[in-house]
């Protein structure tokens, strides 16, 4: 009855006079909707719910663009579901809950369109609401990162995921206009959602709700160094296509005034977009974790994607600079006070680095890690910077990321640890030939102990102190530093050579 | 008898035979659905995305297609809302404990008692404010604030506050006797006024 009110023929004869008939009805429609759409008043509880999960569990991780994109794909559309599908629901069952479908059946336009209407309203009051709480989030984000750009493929697969979402709950509420429909179809879509988060066959990583392995969960390491790949999430997208467009189809098939060729339209739409989710999940089920940490989708995969990022590194100025990925600029100082006292071991010594840098950590798996499941395995990248350049990988749980909660210490300490081997065997022992003496494996020890990294995450490496080689370290690591680096700017060519005893060590 | 037709008309009119249609559905789905793998604390999401099901409907039963006139003559009105909202929600918290049998319900029988309580609770409690067709709105919101709770024990920082019951273990004092108050505080509106006559 609005349709036909004189305020809104009187607005419209103006407004949509360039446009064809046909057309500037649609708008009429569309817009007479958005202004009775119930997702208009479900936008400030969306709102609250993204601020209360995604937004807040985003902003948690550290300003760096791929955790916080991540994170915000695992929750959002978790946030955005039950509004947005109970509003669609709401206005889906709208006409059968009022008794209205007879009046409805009466009137010129096919029912399919009008519904339509209804559901494009919906869809674009959530897409407000969607984009304006990423744009924050983004926005945000972009005012912290100290280096990169935002991560959009996250975003437009929450996006593709509302038109779905409204979708189902509209096809629910049009083919079953019941009080209960409405929550039976919220309570179930979130469950859904919720339910192809959890640990499953390699096809479920077609849900939207997974940005990343979930082996792994948002690490630092993905889409800093290498780009962020894309694969999995066209196949998300296509799937969410797919669930839009079956949804469509089957509210199109209620309509049974309509004539045949629009009810071949919307048969049509049930067939492309059953196939579209079943193509996703068989592609989704081809992925692979790539070495950067990426599922790999060979039938979507672009392999210029595989290129390394190119940055220019952020260095503090000391004798011995270390340079990490402007991405980490935040933790340069947590880094140079790690790696400060195995520098101090080595200055000056010949075959010391003459700088520190950072490279890419590699992944592989997903490996068996005991009865329960599986895992990933994080290792050092490539140590491609050559003589008198000593490469390590950050640890993958930074400092203030939620979940474990590690703290500056314990980042300091992870980074010491783990580089601790390497840099000192690096000089002491060096490409000497033999392998590793037990005079080498003594200073190394001895250089260890001293610097405060005798435990790694590896377990205990210095060599027990009722060894030979232990005792040998206990008293090396006693002596006077001064005397100690004076010892060893003498004697290292002949140490790495593996001319020196353990007698021959003071 | 006339108490019995009385009772049976009451329920006719709330549609409790779809609420229960509904809470079977809900204990059907949890029991297929404790078959599959779990993590930690999706497996104590799980029930409690059911059990919001369940209170949900039990929220919409409250809805009166009579209103007024009802209203003015219907002496027993309130004892029978008291007794459907009581008994729907004894029939939820016994359904879904048996569709637990034979299965690891992670919280056990505790956990679904106190959170099928509390958010029935929330659900009378909308029923009153909004109105019975829209009573679903409140546990399906907490739902959403409860699994967040729970993921959070997990992903600190935890949120510990013992209005979000379904984040705290189930012999938790504090989070029981919220759901509890909440729980009384939505029979009480049910036995005195039902739900709010939607427009």
């Amino acid at each position: 009855m609005t349709a036909h009110s004189g305020r809104v023929a009187g607005r419209t004869s103006g407004q949509w006079l360039a446009l064809p008939p046909r057309l500037a009805a649609a708008g009429r429609l569309l817009r007479l909707e958005l202004r009775r759409s119930a997702m208009l008043w479900m936008i400030p509880v969306a709102a609250a719910l993204f601020w209360y999960n995604a937004f807040r569990e985003s902003m948690a991780e550290p300003a760096l663009w791929n955790l916080r994109a991540m994170t915000m794909q695992h929750g959002v559309l978790l946030d955005f579901a039950p509004p947005v599908v109970g509003a669609a629901a709401w206005m889906g069952s709208r006409d059968g809950r009022r008794h209205l479908l007879d009046l409805i059946a009466t009137v010129p336009r096919p029912r399919w369109v009008t519904q339509l209407a209804t559901w494009a309203a919906v869809t674009c009051w959530a897409l407000v609401a969607y984009c304006c709480c990423v744009g924050v989030l983004y926005a945000e984000t972009a005012r912290q990162a100290h280096w990169g750009g935002p991560i959009w493929w996250p975003a437009i697969v929450g996006a593709a995921g509302i038109p779905a979402l409204s979708a189902v709950g509209f096809a629910a509420g049009a083919w079953f206009p019941s009080r209960f429909t409405v929550p039976v179809v919220t309570v179930g879509a979130f469950f859904a959602l919720g339910f192809s988060a959890q640990p499953r066959p390699p096809q479920w990583q077609v849900s939207p709700t997974i940005a990343d392995s979930s082996f792994i969960g948002p690490d630092a390491g993905m889409g800093t160094f290498y780009h962020y790949l894309p694969d999995l999430a066209i196949a998300q997208v296509i799937c969410l296509v797919g669930v839009a467009a079956t949804a469509l189809g089957a509210f199109g098939l209620l309509d049974r005034g309509s004539g045949r060729w629009l009810r071949g339209i919307a048969s049509s739409m049930i067939v492309v977009g059953i196939a579209a989710v079943a193509t996703a999940a068989g592609l989704a089920g081809t992925g692979r974790l790539d070495p950067h940490g990426m599922l790999v989708i060979p039938a979507l995969h672009d392999a210029a994607n595989n290129r390394p990022i190119s940055y220019t590194p952020v260095c503090d100025q000391a004798s011995i600079p270390i340079c990490l990925n402007p991405a980490y600029a935040a933790y340069l100082a947590d880094v140079r006070q790690a790696l400060t006292p195995l520098l101090g071991e080595l200055a000056g010594l010949p075959g010391a680095p003459r700088s520190v840098g950072q490279v890419a950590p590699l992944y592989a798996g997903p490996q068996t890690s005991g009865p329960s499941g599986t895992g990933v395995v994080i290792n050092d990248g490539p140590h491609g910077g050559g003589p008198g350049q000593f490469d390590f990988v950050l640890p993958s749980q930074l400092p203030g990321e939620p979940g474990v909660g590690t703290s500056v210490g314990q980042f300091v300490r992870q980074i010491r640890q783990g580089a601790a081997t390497d840099l000192l065997s690096g000089v002491v022992v060096g490409g000497g030939p033999g392998g590793e003496t037990q005079a080498q494996r003594a200073v190394v020890a001895a250089l260890t102990l001293d610097a405060g990294a005798a435990v790694s995450s590896r377990g205990v490496i210095t060599p027990p102190a009722d060894s030979a080689v232990g005792a040998a370290a206990q008293r090396f690591a006693a002596l006077p530093a001064s005397v100690r680096r004076t010892w060893l700017a003498t004697h290292l060519t002949a140490l790495r050579a593996g001319r020196i005893t353990l007698a021959q060590l003071p | 008898m006339p108490a019995l037709r009385l009772v049976r008309l009451h329920l006719a009119s709330r549609r409790v035979t779809a609420a229960l249609a509904t809470v079977a559905a809900c204990a059907l789905t949890l029991h297929i659905a404790l078959q599959w793998s779990w993590d930690t604390y999706g497996a104590l999401q799980l029930p409690l995305i059911l059990e919001v099901g369940c209170a949900a409907a039990i929220g919409i039963t409250m809805g009166s297609p009579f209103g007024e006139p009802e209203r003015a003559t219907g002496r027993w009105l309130p004892l029978l809302r008291l007794g459907s909202a009581i008994a729907m929600t004894a029939t939820a918290v016994a359904a879904l404990a048996l569709a637990s049998i034979g299965a690891h319900l992670a919280g056990g029988i505790a956990e679904v008692v106190r959170n099928i309580a509390g958010l029935v609770g929330i659900g009378l409690l909308c029923a009153l404010l909004l109105g019975g067709s829209l009573a679903w709105t409140g546990p399906v919101v907490y739902m959403l604030v409860g699994a967040y709770g729970l993921y959070t024990d997990w992903h600190p920082p935890t949120l510990t506050s013992p209005w979000i019951w379904p984040a705290r273990p189930p012999h938790d004092l504090g989070a029981a006797l919220c759901a509890a108050a909440v729980f009384a505080a939505g029979i009480a509106a049910a036995t005195w006024r039902g739900a709010r006559e939607s427009p």
